[in-house]
């Protein structure tokens, strides 16, 4: 929409006003690495993280949520849970905001998720773009997932000692003229950012050995790869991966109730395709029990599944899963091996 | 049933440090409305009354003595549910370690000249002499896990343990792993539940809540190995808590 600069002080200013009538949750520290954390302060921001343990998609599809109160009696009284506040989430890079714009379409086509798309509505996104990798796990480059041009609110650039901000939405405009005391960029300023984003491109480097249009049919034809049997020796089914992922949207929905078995709550929380139970069906028949077929299944998602459903690709190569994995098994290593293996074989 | 309509419940306690009847103590000192869903007629840790009348037992404790067997039989006739307390009394934990040695190598350190006073054999889990119907697994148990599981069973469910491992929990509470703190740890098969206390505060995962039941035994070994440990290391991380059950799977493997 348009672009404007907010100097590091003012950028503080800004947050502090924010805190005033918002939620605000951006990357904090965290026993030495990063996490996205509800903040009272300007100055636990560490707006520079390379990445965070889990990603910010918590703040919209909570870990453990309640859907809603009952009792088990007159009929089954329903209540709404309390209501989530209005929302600022800073400092989403774009891996993330990528995510976040798949799971928008997930939640809110086929079975709208009143729940998710609620929370969704009173959120609002100020991304920063990255200019150096966050480590050697991202392959945002090689996903086409290094910047984005929407699904923010506000996006900022850092320029040094001030930002640029990229005004994506008319609530970001808003939120900017209300909060802080930012000026139009002149063309000086373009000229700077300008400089900064073309310096970062290089610092990048592309991971995947072919190109990423190439991913849903590469998976496809590696369906009966035998990289599946001994990726399926070798997992744990600890669910790292997944839990860790800003994509995956698996949950599982339960009833709890009180001591006086009267008063409960329906709660969801995340779950994942890896853990043994998740395809266990009533019955006991588990139609996906072997490791093999759930580390299949899950690749697949990431590269194909999603894609084909949501016109999204399920993975935004930000590396967590690779982070995370004891095993070392990682989006970058199972792709490019079936890449190699169709060229070896072909 | 008691007069009252609540169903009566029992604690008892065999070879354990009593930890996990403290626990309980603590879950109805957080809960203290427990006690207007269910009548407790006998808590040794808690109270002197005895009452025989009881329809599910919670055991605490491993059957380490021949004079065990009768008395977990009776409570077994008695109770309509057992349920195992902790992991001396579900895996036989610590308590198991113990046949590692020769038995009267293992009197005479703990008895001295004394040791032959007291019956001791192998350690065992209570379900090695009686059918148990569920576990509450950890060492010691989990609070909340413990009210949890008096829900499910008054609502005549099946008590929620999970079977999946510590890492869901360890992750989703954004710890930094062991594994990259070049540190070694369990919970990758080990039985989720505990809310992976251990990794939150800094120590690796022990595996006292037993293994998930289908833990991929192979790649953690090759985990282990690759982080440095020696066999034997491995094989001390590995029987902690869990020397019975591996002890078991070797013998039936032959
Ligand atoms: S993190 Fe690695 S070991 Fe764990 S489930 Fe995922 S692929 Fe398997
Ligand atoms: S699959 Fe891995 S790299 Fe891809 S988005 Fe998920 S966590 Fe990131
Ligand atoms: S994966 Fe790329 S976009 Fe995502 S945090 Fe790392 S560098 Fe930034
Ligand atoms: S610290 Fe242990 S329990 Fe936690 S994720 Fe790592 S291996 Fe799993
Ligand atoms: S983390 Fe492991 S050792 Fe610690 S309580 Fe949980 S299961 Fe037991």
């Amino acid at each position: 929409m348009s672009l404007a600069i907010l100097s590091k002080p003012a950028f503080r200013d800004f947050v502090a006003r924010l805190l005033a009538d918002y939620r605000v949750a951006g990357p904090v520290a965290h026993n030495g690495s990063f996490i996205f954390d509800e903040i009272r302060d300007p100055s636990e921001l560490h707006m520079d993280y390379p990445t965070t343990l889990l990603p910010p998609k918590k703040f919209l599809l909570p870990i453990r949520e309640v859907l809603f109160r009952f009792k088990r009696q007159d009929g089954g009284v329903l209540q709404a849970p309390p209501e989530t506040p209005p929302t600022v989430l800073l400092g989403v890079h774009t891996c993330d905001l990528h995510a976040i714009q798949l799971l928008d379409t997930v939640f809110s086509s086929g079975h709208y998720d009143i729940h998710y798309v609620n929370r969704r509505k009173k959120t609002l996104i100020v991304s920063i773009e990255c200019l150096g990798p966050c480590d050697e796990h991202s392959f945002c480059k090689s996903m086409g997932t290094l910047t984005a041009d929407e699904g923010y609110d506000l996006h900022l650039t850092d320029l040094g000692d001030q930002y640029a901000v990229d005004v994506g939405t008319q609530a970001g405009k808003e939120l900017l003229e209300k909060y802080a005391s930012a000026k139009p960029a002149d063309k000086e300023d373009v000229q700077r950012l300008n400089a900064v984003i073309s310096a970062k491109w290089p610092r990048f480097s592309y991971r995947l050995d072919f190109d990423v249009s190439e991913l849903p049919s590469v998976l496809e034809l590696g369906m009966k790869s035998p990289l599946w049997e001994e990726l399926g020796q070798r997992c744990l089914a600890c669910a790292a991966c997944t839990n860790v992922c800003p994509t995956c949207f698996c949950f599982d929905v339960k009833d709890e109730v009180e001591l006086n078995l009267v008063d409960g709550q329906r709660v969801r929380q995340w779950d994942s395709c890896q853990l043994d139970e998740f395809a266990t069906v009533a019955g006991g028949h588990n139609f996906r029990a072997s490791r093999a077929l759930r580390q299949r299944h899950r690749f697949m998602r990431k590269g194909k599944y999603i894609l084909d459903a949501h016109k999204h690709l399920g993975c935004v190569g930000c590396g967590r899963c690779a982070r995370a994995c004891i095993v070392d098994i990682t989006p970058v290593g199972v792709f490019n091996e079936l890449y190699r293996q169709q060229q070896a074989g072909s | 049933m008691s007069a009252n309509g609540k169903p009566k419940i029992a604690f008892f306690d065999f070879t354990s440090c009593e930890g996990c009847q403290l626990t309980v103590i603590d879950s109805l000192q957080d809960h203290p409305e427990l006690l207007n869903a269910v009548e407790i007629v006998q808590f040794r840790e808690a109270m002197s009354e005895k009452g025989e009348d009881y329809q599910i037992a919670f055991i605490e404790g491993s059957c380490t003595r021949q004079s065990d067997e009768a008395r977990l039989k009776a409570i077994r006739e008695q109770a309509d549910i057992v349920v195992a307390l902790g992991a001396c009394a579900h895996l036989a934990g610590v308590n198991a370690l113990k046949s590692l040695h020769p038995l009267e190598e293992v009197r005479k350190y703990v008895y001295g000249d004394k040791w032959d006073w007291y019956e001791t054999y192998d350690a065992r889990p209570i379900e090695a002499v009686i059918p148990v119907d569920f576990a509450i697994p950890g060492c010691p148990i989990d609070r909340n896990e413990f009210i949890a599981v008096v829900k499910a069973l008054l609502l005549g469910k099946k008590p929620p343990i999970p079977d999946y491992p510590v890492c869901v929990e360890c992750r989703l509470k954004e710890n930094i792993c062991m594994y990259t703190k070049g540190k070694v740890c369990l919970g990758p098969v080990t039985r989720a539940g505990c809310g992976a206390i251990c990794p939150t505060y800094g120590s690796s995962c022990e595996a006292c809540r037993g293994f998930i039941s289908n833990p991929n035994q192979d790649s953690i070994k090759d985990v282990l190995a690759e982080a440095g440990l020696s066999v034997e290391e491995i094989i001390n991380i590995y029987t902690m808590f869990t020397t019975y059950q591996v002890r078991e799977k070797l013998l039936q493997k032959g």
